[in-house]
């Protein structure tokens, strides 16, 4: 392969894994601002919308789990939110961390129960199983499908925040919860559409992920971390930051491993702190 | 505030006894038990310091345990150093590396104070796993433990390091209860109850947050040493976040800000979760529930529940006798 054909396979990973990113984030950073809730399980959530999708595909194949695996996730978390986390929503930063925290547990456990403690594979539809060819280099067309959906989404998602009355409802609950209330919105039922939503694009990258690696129980604490840093990064609520967030994680962790193997994972640890130390806020803050 | 209660040292000194009995009489596989119940609750003890006394949530102190159990490793396996010596440096190194992860965390606060620990915590893990010399993935074997042939102990055999393990816990209690006694002690419940306040009263709240984490960080720094004296091997897996995150899983277990209660916690995590493990895999699962039974129920914890049910008696006793 050529010198610059491997730059434009490099740069397409690395947008590939800043759009799963992206996926996994956004949810998180939008119920982060919206409500301060700090959700650790979010991982496990992503975790789940893959084995679900691995099960129900061995059935009604790859779009079956591409459809119900991301309202199955939701169903999870509406569980969830009803249960725990609609009284931990006032509770301080430490309790939601740690019965969150204790969801991980609950949750990998309960995946080795269920499927194994083995790794899985779900096999890429076959409308996009092949290769194809762009910019002049061959590349796996399900990854290509991984980057168109993340754009699509990403676009819905950037118009229904800025576009519509849901998004300025979210907007104004983000940027002052009190106001918002007070000019009659209902800040909890927006809340909780938005942690459903949030579920379920966990799920969905869970099952968009699931070709790409291998399911495992632990593959949520894998992208728990990085997804977590995107979201302070980039700001809490914020969707452009998540937008910035993700395809600055994406890219250093791509193209680190293959300039530096040594250097990638403590940049992005770095630039972590260094936002955290000198931009506490994030680099696109939500809130003006 | 902190207050070395009655009720503290009779619990302190019960679970002690035990530990130490059960050394005498749960042979080889018991006093594992014993080793690794204190090692943990060192790490508990340390973090129960910054988070239950300072409000210092942090998620670094696997870190700075691995870091103090690579150090000694380092020094007695590939330099062939002295184990005394590398005790020591080991330890001081942890202390000065929680300094200035405290130092330059106290920016941050809530959340984002544990994100920072989670960051430089993570950057620790990776130099360490990146380097060759240190063995990598792989860890490094071949540790030494102290030599205390001078005074007439074999600290090759599993009692007397067991008890060592003990004294060395119960001298970190004493550190930390000194310590939060002091008027350092005091000033960081204060910085605890209200930061703004206490910078107002002149106080830099920042190197009071630095040195309290630093004095974790020493603590931490003897558990790491122990644990790398008691398997003779370190990984990369100490310093993982995942570790940290059990530490406080301990501690909030236990009793957070009690001092006791992460003693508590740990002594019974370690013993159910081998009860546990001998009928089923999933004892992360009973964990997990357990973590979030706890913090639903108030979040006082094991030893916090027993304090609390027995003030509370006590009170009502005094006011119906008043």
């Amino acid at each position: 392969m050529s010198d610059t054909g491997f730059w434009i396979v490099q740069t397409l990973n690395g947008v590939q894994l800043s759009l799963l990113y992206f996926l996994l984030s956004v949810g998180l950073t939008v119920i982060f601002g919206l409500m301060h809730f700090v959700n650790l399980a979010h991982g496990a959530l992503y975790a789940l919308g893959a084995y679900v999708s691995v099960t129900v595909s061995a059935v009604l194949g790859y779009w079956g789990g591409f459809l119900l695996a991301p309202v199955a996730v939701a169903v999870v978390g509406i569980g969830l939110y009803l249960l725990l986390i609609r009284r931990l929503r006032h509770a301080d930063h430490m309790n939601q961390v740690l019965v969150t925290f204790g969801l991980i547990f609950v949750f990998t456990d309960l995946f080795r129960i269920g499927w194994g403690d083995i790794d899985l594979g779900l096999e890429p539809p076959t409308l996009f199983s092949g290769q194809s060819t762009v910019f002049g280099v061959v590349y796996p067309t399900y990854r290509l499908f991984v980057i168109a959906l993340g754009l699509v989404i990403m676009a819905a998602l950037a118009l229904v925040l800025t576009r519509t009355q849901i998004g300025a409802m979210i907007r104004a609950g983000v940027d002052n919860e009190d106001m918002a209330a007070c000019l009659g919105i209902d800040v909890d039922r927006v809340f909780f559409g938005v942690f459903c939503m949030g579920c379920a694009l966990a799920g969905l990258a869970g099952v968009v992920a699931a070709p790409v690696f291998s399911v495992t129980p632990a593959m949520g604490d894998s992208v728990l971390i990085p997804a977590l840093i995107v979201v302070v990064i980039g700001g809490l609520g914020s969707l452009r930051g998540a937008v910035v967030g993700s395809f600055l994680v994406g890219f250093i962790q791509t193209f680190g491993a293959v300039i530096a193997p040594q250097l990638a994972a403590m940049i992005t640890y770095a630039l972590l702190a260094a936002v955290l130390i000198l931009r506490p806020a994030g680099l696109f803050p939500a809130r003006s | 505030m902190f207050h070395q209660t009655a009720l503290k040292s009779v619990t302190l000194v019960i679970l002690l006894l035990g530990l130490g009995a059960y050394v005498q009489t749960g042979g080889y596989y018991g006093r594992e038990l014993v080793i690794e119940a204190c090692i943990l609750a060192m790490l508990a003890l340390s973090v129960d310091v910054v988070a239950g006394y300072g409000g210092m949530i942090s998620m670094c102190h696997g870190a700075l345990l691995g870091a103090a159990a690579y150090a000694f490793a380092a020094m007695t396996a590939l330099l062939g150093w002295p184990p005394s010596l590398s005790f020591v440096i080991a330890i001081v190194a942890s202390t000065l590396l929680a300094t200035a992860i405290g130092a330059v965390s106290s920016r941050t606060q809530g959340i984002f104070f544990i994100m920072a620990t989670l960051a430089f915590g993570q950057m620790v893990y990776v130099m360490i796993f990146d380097a060759p010399m240190l063995g990598g993935d792989d860890g490094m074997a071949g540790v030494k433990r102290l030599n205390l042939d001078l005074v007439g102990i074999n600290f090759k055999k599993s009692a007397p390091f067991a008890f060592a393990c003990i004294a060395l816990l119960a001298l970190s209690y004493g550190l930390a209860a000194l310590m939060l006694r002091s008027g350092f002690g005091r000033t960081l419940s204060g910085v605890k109850a209200n930061e703004d306040r206490l910078r107002a009263l002149g106080v830099r709240v920042w190197w009071v947050k630095a040195r309290a984490f630093g004095f974790s960080g020493l603590l931490a720094g003897i558990a790491g040493v122990m644990a790398a004296q008691h398997t003779q091997f370190v990984s990369p897996e100490l310093l993982l976040w995942t570790l940290s995150g059990e530490a406080l899983v301990v501690v909030i277990l236990g009793g957070l800000g009690t001092l006791v209660g992460p003693l508590v916690g740990a002594i019974a995590l370690v013993f159910v979760k081998h009860e546990i493990s001998s009928v089923t895999h999933y004892w992360h699962l009973f964990i997990g529930i357990a973590l979030i039974l706890t913090v639903l129920a108030g979040g006082r914890g094991l030893y916090g529940q027993f304090e609390y049910v027995v003030t509370r008696a006590r009170r009502r006793r005094a006011k119906d006798h008043a």
